[in-house]
């Protein structure tokens, strides 16, 4: 554990070295906050329906991708994996190290969100239920979508392509959970689409969460995933030897 | 200390080692010596559990690299050919950083101060990785392996981008390091392993070619004598004529002559007389000379030449082996 938490140090300072965390950090922010505006102005709600709705995609397309790139690119591209392999410790403490720093960053800019329910709080009499729900599910997806990222990040020495193909994978989870998206997919394929909004697509299991339905079942889903993929990091880290 | 059974690593279809066996004693220097691409590099991520041998076993003060990696990690200080280092990181960051991850506690403050010590780090301490010139980077890189006072060093061509004092420097701490530790150095520069090597081993593709003491590799490579001879006459005639030779090891053409001449160097083993014998021969097939002169293969010669004749090879390896067992 202790290593964990060397490695977690490490990582977590990484983030505040250069310019790109602060960045994306605001444009998530800003990003989140200004597409809710629009509803809260529009229809007058002193809710976060629109707000959680809309958080599957940009933290899959953008953010999570993009704070999830460098934590094995960086590594490749510097050499630096060889010095951390290299190291007195297990494959899975580095790799749960670098996640809980991934994860921390994520909370942090997570936070930042929290004027809306502030704001909300003024202006009227917000259900905080559904707003609690909502966090706690905003959770568990980052979570689910930080350890998807680092297991691609781990093949890849580009940023830029773990970059894309995260978001690729993450947008796809999340897109898959939209109504209409298996719907057309069912068209082609019959079936597929169902299947795939029933046991792939994260957004159900989230907008569960988020509707105040916390659901064993759909934690389950995002912690067994999440550990799941953080495994197969380690292990896949380990098979780069053969 | 460490000790490699046949062990062979194909990267897909390549193969970077095949069938490398070597035991090295506690306190022994030892140069691993070879062309880029030879497999040095892969030889030392094995002994430092990086990669997984395709076969065979390898052994680090008596623990298996696949079997308890942590505790041959732990042993091991390693200086990687690609010098990791966070470009972002202070230099001092750095080492706290390695430090830690090394467990070193409470031994942290007086193997930091030696560290920056030995490697010469004082002037940079407090300035960001990323901007410190070459011979900086590989000293910082070179005190994060030795932080922790390993038993075994594992240095990964530590000299190269530095100037030559610097390189006189780190020859020094090694001396200085030398008997109380292990330690393998690659490089490609035969004089600087001639000077801190108790042993060398030469590798060649995956191979290993020669081990042994410079002299005792000296004395195996000066076993060839080179002649260059320039004559006019028929390749094919010239071909078969100096086959029959005694004491023939091989022939390189020299690319540079006018048509109809033939240049070659010619290399013979040195027990017999060569100058005579070709004298006989030109005589007898009465070619016109244009030039015919001894040449002296300096040891960097002889060295690629050890690393590119097949024939050679097997010769010196096996009259190396028997001169080990001898010993022993």
């Amino acid at each position: 554990m202790k290593d964990v938490a060397i490695i977690f140090r490490r990582e977590f300072r990484a983030y505040f070295y250069s310019p790109i965390a602060y960045v994306f950090s605001i444009i998530f922010i800003v990003l989140n906050s200004g597409l809710y505006m629009f509803h809260f102005f529009f229809f007058g709600n002193a809710d976060m329906r629109a707000f959680f709705s809309q958080l599957p995609l940009t933290l899959g397309l953008i953010f999570i991708p993009a704070i999830s790139m460098r934590l094995w690119s960086e590594e490749h591209k510097l050499g630096t994996v060889e010095l951390l392999l290299t190291l007195p410790m297990k494959s899975e403490e580095i790799v749960l190290g670098k996640f809980l720093a991934s994860f921390l960053f994520y909370l942090v800019a997570l936070a930042g969100t929290l004027a809306i329910p502030i704001v909300l709080l003024i202006l009227g009499k917000p259900d905080f239920g559904p707003i609690i729900g909502g966090y706690f599910g905003a959770i568990l997806l980052g979570a689910f979508f930080l350890a998807v990222g680092i297991f691609i990040s781990g093949f890849f020495s580009d940023q830029i392509v773990s970059l894309i193909i995260t978001s690729l994978t993450c947008g796809f989870l999340a897109l898959i959970g939209w109504q209409y998206v298996p719907m057309v997919i069912d068209g082609w394929f019959p079936g597929l689409g169902e299947f795939l909004y029933q046991y792939v697509g994260v957004t159900r299991h989230f907008n569960d969460i988020e509707r105040g339905v916390i659901d064993l079942k759909s934690i389950i889903y995002f912690v067994s995933f999440t550990a799941l993929f953080l495994y197969l990091n380690a292990k896949s880290l380990e098979r780069r030897k053969y | 200390m460490i000790e490699l059974k046949n062990v062979c690593k194909n990267y897909g279809v390549t193969k970077a080692l095949a069938d490398v066996s070597f035991k090295i004693e506690k306190g022994e220097i030892v140069g691993f010596v070879g062309p880029n691409g030879a497999g040095k590099s892969t030889a030392m991520k094995i002994i430092t559990t990086y990669t997984a041998p395709t076969s065979g076993t390898a052994q680090v003060a008596g623990y298996d690299v696949m079997e308890n990696p942590l505790d041959v990690r732990r042993v091991i200080g390693y200086l990687p050919e690609t010098v990791p280092l966070y470009a972002d990181m202070l230099v001092s960051e750095y080492l706290e950083f390695v430090g830690e991850a090394r467990h070193l506690n409470g031994k942290f403050k007086t193997r930091y101060d030696w560290v920056v010590e030995a490697a010469g780090l004082q002037p940079v301490l407090s300035r960001k990785i990323g901007v410190l010139s070459k011979g900086f980077k590989q000293r910082t890189c070179l005190a994060q392996a030795l932080i922790h006072d390993p038993d075994v060093l594992i240095l990964d061509e530590p000299t190269s981008g530095l100037d030559p004092l610097q390189i006189i420097g780190i020859r020094k701490l090694i001396k200085k390091l030398a008997h109380e530790k292990t330690i393998i150095l690659s490089t490609h520069i035969l004089p600087e392993v001639a000077t801190v090597a108790d042993r060398i081993l030469v590798i060649n593709e995956g191979r290993i070619v020669a081990d042994g003491s410079f002299d005792e590799l000296r004395k195996k490579v000066t076993k060839t004598s080179s002649v260059y001879i320039a004559v006019k006459s028929a390749k094919k005639d010239f071909e078969a004529a100096i086959k029959n030779l005694e004491g023939f090891q091989e022939v390189e053409y020299d690319e540079n002559r006018k048509r109809g001449e033939i240049g070659a160097h010619l290399f013979f083993s040195s027990k017999v007389d060569s100058i005579e014998n070709l004298n006989t021969l030109i005589r007898e097939q009465g070619w016109q000379i244009l030039e015919f002169h001894p040449e002296k293969l300096s040891l960097e010669d002889s060295f690629i030449r050890l690393t590119q004749s097949t024939g050679a090879k097997d010769e010196i390896t096996d009259s190396t082996a028997s001169e080990k067992g001898g010993a022993a």
